[in-house]
């Protein structure tokens, strides 16, 4: 990598190197190595981001649900400490794995990888990663997925999108979760898609209830499953 | 906000490349940091602060350079700075990656990054 310029000043020796290291490129390297390990096995992954109580987990349930006759499918759960979620997703008979971070705020591509070791890639053809709930620190950390959805509730309020604009450039899909509640929260979620859409004119945008499943199939068919 | 995690790889970077060196003592350290990334500038200066202190890099200069997003859409060839969208409703003018020109969606080429540009040592 280095580019080296010796300066000598009498009995001083200066080294100019340049370096050119990324460190952020290290994580995006794996990313990469990740998504091309299971395009090689034919699973489809997406990652899944949000705040804590935005309905990520809710919402996996309603998917699984869904396609579990027409997809062999698995779960990833990032998690800080507990497997709560992993056993609710894992009621639907579909194969999950708790990936607890213990304090970190986010998933990396290198504990993806080695979740991925963990798993038999010839048995399943859908792989859902959710990330843990932070709608901040995921963002600068690509998972090697096809498809990221980064999900919001009504009950978050109205600035979800203009506060966080960086989060949603890295979004394929939006979901905004609770529409039944829109209303008593007196959110025009056609104005948060609209910011949306301005922040990432290509991002497709669902409006679900994760309770009761309505939105789901506008979901999938955002997320071309 | 993963300043003091990215500021010890950066710490460790420089360390491995004055060991490769074989320096005395690092004195400058340049970096570049990309406005669209979330690393906050005064935390990467703090974290280092206190990082360098029982290493070869203790009282060495860090600079900090700012890229500024830019941005290529695919559908027209755009290139140029990632534009803002100044709606009164939104209080503070947002980045958006809405191709200026075609008004379709662009990528981001540049203010991703967090590089080490060059690293002063002696020997």
């Amino acid at each position: 990598m280095a580019n080296l310029k010796e300066v000598v000043n009498g009995e001083e020796v200066t080294l100019e190197i340049e370096s050119g290291v990324d460190i952020l490129e290290v994580n995006k390297q794996l990313a990469r190595k990740n998504m091309e390990r299971l395009r090689e096995h034919n699973v489809k992954a997406i990652d899944i981001m949000g705040s804590i109580g935005a309905g990520k987990t809710s919402l996996i349930e309603k998917l699984v649900q869904a396609l579990k006759q027409k997809y062999r499918i698995a779960v990833f759960k990032g998690d800080l400490t507990t497997t709560i979620d992993a056993e609710r997703i894992g009621r639907h008979g579909v194969q999950v794995l708790t990936i607890n971070t213990g304090r970190e705020c986010h998933l990396d591509a290198n504990v993806v990888a080695r979740a991925v070791e963990r798993i038999s890639l010839e048995d399943i053809d859908l792989l859902f990663i959710e990330n843990v709930g932070n709608l901040i620190c995921p963002a600068e950390f690509p998972l090697g997925t096809e498809k990221r959805v980064v999900v919001v509730s009504v009950t978050e309020g109205p600035y979800m999108v203009i506060k966080h604009p960086f989060t949603f450039m890295t979004a394929d899909v939006m979901v905004i979760n609770k529409k039944d509640l829109a209303e008593i929260m007196k959110i025009d979620t056609e104005q948060l898609k609209k910011q949306v859409k301005e922040i990432k004119p290509d991002v497709k945008v669902a409006v679900t209830n994760a309770l009761s499943g309505e939105g789901v199939e506008e979901l999938i068919k955002a997320l071309e499953l | 906000m993963h300043e003091l995690s990215m500021t010890t790889q950066i710490i460790d970077s420089v360390l491995e490349e004055a060991k490769k060196q074989d320096a005395k003592k690092v004195t400058e350290v340049h970096l570049v940091i990309g406005k669209l990334t979330f690393l906050g500038i005064e935390q990467v200066r703090f974290s280092y602060k206190i990082l360098v202190e029982d290493t070869i890099m203790k009282g060495s200069k860090l600079i900090i350079e700012e890229q500024d997003g830019t941005i290529e859409c695919p559908s027209c060839g755009y290139k140029g700075a990632i534009p803002f969208a100044d709606d009164p409703a939104y209080h503070v003018p947002i980045p958006t990656l809405r191709c200026p020109k075609c008004g379709k969606a662009a990528k981001i080429i540049e203010g991703n990054e967090c590089t080490i540009r060059s690293i002063r040592m002696l020997k």
